[in-house]
């Protein structure tokens, strides 16, 4: 790279490994598409109207129950005649709005966590250590399902919740952004203290604070923009991994309750076609196929993104 | 060295069937229980085998088998015929019955059985601390209503007497066509007196567990199986045909298809284990059945709770329910969609049509109430079994009454226990509930309505209901009977609406037909244990 005329920034640098890594760049299409689908298709049937909006609304009730993937239902019916594809999407809403928040919990609070225990140290990283190795040692999907249960009754019986319709339909999600959110830091926290125990006492940063830099201007501008590499990729592996727990959950009945819809809970539903008689199979396939399509997509991001960033591996 | 060498060549073999001997009898160990005769996938987890508390069909439908009364259920016919009593007598005034009891009746466990255990079991399904749901069943028997409220604290006063060891005199507060039946039923089973006086309400777990019926029950564990030996002591133990029955904990409706189908099980007997998505498929095999029974599927309302304590929310709800569409679509086994409670085919009655599927007539009514277009009406839970039949029925309404009436209803499927539970303690707003006839009269669907009734559940108390119930319980002449069932039943499902019917269940369930047999399809759905038997079965 010495022949360009003026050198990348690492950002750059990185950004360029990326797109010449197919696997990573074809999942991100995938993954750009899905959401445009996601986003776009509510849309679209409020555009179009009439009857064909009609027999796609993913909660509208119709005579052709369990009618298998045709030109009008593109991937079949259940049985209550709703239209499999608008479901798998109204489904990809909550499980991927579950994951992001769950990651920005974990960028949010991990990073904080992390970079305050890892800059001040002594005592104060002792305690935020601790903190993190006691909610590590939980077991987690327990610890998930108690908190979403005892949660859950607690606020269902509070004046905000019964009175308004609104809150009471997003109980349920709030309870699984909480629940997630709560595990999924825990990784970055231990990541970002260890990067900036390291570059603390790197000597840019040691002449950045001689010249009377503060911590904040010094997490600022020297801390979070290195370990920002770091940051991104483990974000991209946390996300798949929440998605999955979010699927999880709801296939145990913990998440959203019906109407709403999941991946994990359309495929509870599939799953309970399995019979040696007959297989609807268009309710397993449609709903888990897009979902490990997903969680591929994600790591392959992840991993292209690691791959990018690693700077030993240039 | 040498010999050392040898001695292992030739042991080697024997080594290695020494650990295959070891292996196995661990292996054995593990599974030391013979096969049953007859294996039967029973539905959810009985909440109990204590006869006086039990109130669910598949838990009754083992105790049965455990316990017995004065009468016991034909095979064939679900109707009463004499068990422990050899013969009974009526008074001319039909108010006294005098049951002769057999002379050969013991315990599994050795005890004796005499009249006067029968005083001390009905004295304990109506004291108020045995808090017995079905309580209701003996308010037939002289003072038995009044004892149970608490209103009388001297149980000698109920009208059951033991005249000697084996006659049982029985007083009726009005002439009761239909207590035969009842003597048949689980509420009104013997229950050993020594073993509940010595363990208290946990005496079902003591072991051995004396049983009066055809079978003694050997083990129960929690979702895994309750398994029944034949009892040799029983007074009929000739014509059991069956040495060991087990009957598997199983709810889901796939998951019971894919364990009959794996040869595992010989018999499903529920409703609520067929998966009804294959019904096109199932009902033309010659192992499945489908019979009309005495059973309908409907949904209760809280009266505590607003706004279901207005007449006018209940009825628009009610009005909103597509019958036809729950029926064609979901249950699928051809059952009769109804707006009645009372199914067809009971005896001596004509049952009353309710609240027709209206959505126009149900929005004005909601508007009346004060919520026009569903504005301002809470959010509220249905209260289900956690079985897919009924969350997928409850799907449907869910639908139905937003799309009708705007309003939006949220499913709480609950497991069995919990769901009996949360229904008898009114901890619900709407509940998806069921009522199978315990005998073939009007009085056990309509009967259950009344204030103080322990099946109620609704909280709804009507004292035009209550009279109506008691003057048909006065009443001799059918005709006149039949006239007051059906005001008490037009106030219940037109008028009050405390309760919305949905369907008439069809019994369904099947059966290796070439493999087992003595299991008939009648009209309680009823299916005694001592019957059925394997094919070729030694008698």
């Amino acid at each position: 790279m010495s022949d360009l005329p003026q050198p990348l920034s690492p950002g750059q640098q990185a950004g360029r490994r990326f797109r010449n890594n197919r696997t990573a760049v074809g999942a991100a299409v995938y993954l750009v598409v899905l959401v445009v689908l996601v986003l776009g298709w509510p849309l679209l049937l409020a555009l179009l109207g009439g009857s064909f909006a009609h027999d796609h609304a993913p909660d509208q009730l119709s005579d052709a129950q369990f009618s298998p993937p045709s030109g009008q239902h593109w991937f079949g019916t259940d049985v209550h005649g709703r239209d499999v594809f608008s479901r798998v999407l109204y489904g990809a809403q909550i499980s991927l709005l579950v994951g992001l928040v769950g990651t920005l919990v974990s960028l949010v609070i991990g990073v904080v966590w992390g970079a305050v225990a890892g800059y001040v140290g002594g005592r104060v990283d002792s305690f935020l250590m601790r903190v993190v190795d006691i909610l590590y040692s939980l077991p987690t999907i327990i610890f998930i399902i108690v908190l979403i249960t005892t949660l859950g009754e607690v606020l269902k019986q509070s004046h905000l919740v019964t009175q308004s319709p609104f809150m009471g339909a997003a109980l349920r999600v709030l309870l699984l952004f909480v629940g997630l959110g709560a595990i999924s830091w825990l990784t970055m926290a231990r990541i970002v203290r260890g990067q900036v125990l390291s570059l603390r006492t790197r000597a840019f940063v040691e002449a950045s604070r001689t010249l009377g830099a503060g911590p904040v201007w010094v997490l600022q501008k020297h801390i979070i923009p290195n370990i920002f590499g770091v940051v991104i990729t483990y974000l991209a592996l946390t996300m798949p991994a929440i998605v999955l727990y979010e699927a999880f959950l709801s296939y145990l009945g913990l998440g959203v309750q019906p109407p709403m819809a999941s991946w994990g809970t359309l495929m509870a539903e599939g799953v309970g076609q399995i019979n040696p008689i007959r297989i609807y199979w268009w309710l397993i396939f449609f709903p888990g196929g897009v979902m490990v399509l997903t969680l591929l997509a994600l790591n392959f991001i992840g991993d292209g993104l690691r791959d990018a960033w690693d700077i030993k591996a240039k | 060295m040498f010999l050392h060498q040898r001695a292992w060549r030739f042991y080697l073999p024997a080594r290695f069937f020494f650990i295959l001997g070891v292996v196995l009898g661990l292996s054995g160990c593990l599974r030391h229980e013979p096969p049953a005769d007859v294996t039967i996938i029973n539905g959810a987890e009985p909440e109990s085998m204590d006869p006086q508390i039990i109130t669910g069909q598949a838990d009754m439908r083992i105790v049965q088998g455990l316990f017995e009364g004065l009468m016991r259920l034909d095979p064939q016919t679900a109707r009463a015929v004499p068990a422990m009593a050899e013969r009974y007598e009526i008074s001319p005034d039909g108010k006294v019955y005098t049951f002769h009891l057999r002379t050969n009746l013991v315990w599994s466990t050795g005890e004796p059985i005499q009249a006067a255990d029968y005083v001390y079991a009905w004295h304990r399904a109506l004291a108020p601390e045995t808090a017995s749901e079905y309580a209701g069943q003996l308010y037939y028997i002289k003072n038995g209503e009044a004892y149970n409220n608490g209103k009388l604290a001297d149980a000698n006063q109920v009208g059951v007497h033991a005249l000697d060891a084996l006659t049982l005199r029985v007083e009726l507060e009005h002439p009761t066509a239909f207590f035969i039946e009842l003597c048949a039923f689980p509420t009104l089973y013997l229950v050993p007196r020594q073993t509940i006086e010595k363990y208290g309400d946990g005496w079902t777990r003591a072991r051995p567990l004396p049983s009066c019926g055809a079978f003694e029950l050997v083990d129960w564990r929690l979702n895994d199986k309750a398994r029944l030996r034949k009892n040799p002591r029983y007074w009929d133990a000739v014509n059991t045909r069956s040495e060991i029955i087990d009957l598997l904990p199983i709810a889901g409706a796939t998951t019971a298809l894919n364990v009959y189908e794996q040869e595992r099980a010989d018999i499903v007997w529920d409703k609520t284990l067929v998966p009804s998505e294959l019904l096109d498929v199932l009902i033309h095999r010659p192992d499945f059945h489908t019979f009309s029974y005495l059973g309908t599927m409907f949904v209760r309302f809280n009266i505590t709770r607003k706004p279901f304590d207005d007449p006018r929310v209940r009825r628009a709800l009610g009005m909103a329910i597509d019958r036809e569409r729950i029926v064609k679509k979901i249950t699928r086994g051809g059952e009769p969609a109804t707006s009645s409670l009372v199914p067809p085919g009971v005896a001596n009655y004509d049952p009353v049509p309710g609240l027709d599927y209206n959505p126009e007539a149900a929005r004005k009514l909601l508007a009346e109430a004060g919520y026009p277009g569903g504005k301002g009406f809470p959010r509220f839970t249905d209260l289900v079994y956690g079985v897919k039949l009924y969350e997928d029925i409850g799907v449907e309404m869910q639908q139905m009454w937003r799309e009708n009436l705007g309003i939006t209803m949220e499913l709480r499927p609950l497991e069995w226990k919990v769901y009996l539970g949360a229904q008898a303690h009114l901890d619900y707003e709407v509940c998806q509930a069921s009522w199978i006839g315990d005998y073939n009269d009007a009085q056990t669907f309509l009967g259950m309505f009344t204030s103080e009734d322990g099946n109620n559940h609704t909280g709804w108390k009507n004292p035009e209901y209550d009279a109506l119930i008691a003057r048909a319980g006065d009443q001799t002449d059918l005709k006149v009977r039949e006239h007051l069932f059906q005001q008490a039943e037009t106030l219940l499902v037109r008028d009050q609406a405390p309760i919305v019917p949905v369907y008439v269940y069809m019994g369904l369930n099947y059966f290796r037909t070439n493999r087992v047999e003595g299991i008939y399809q009648n009209l309680l759905d009823d299916h005694p244990l001592q019957a059925i038997h394997r094919m070729g079965a030694p008698h």
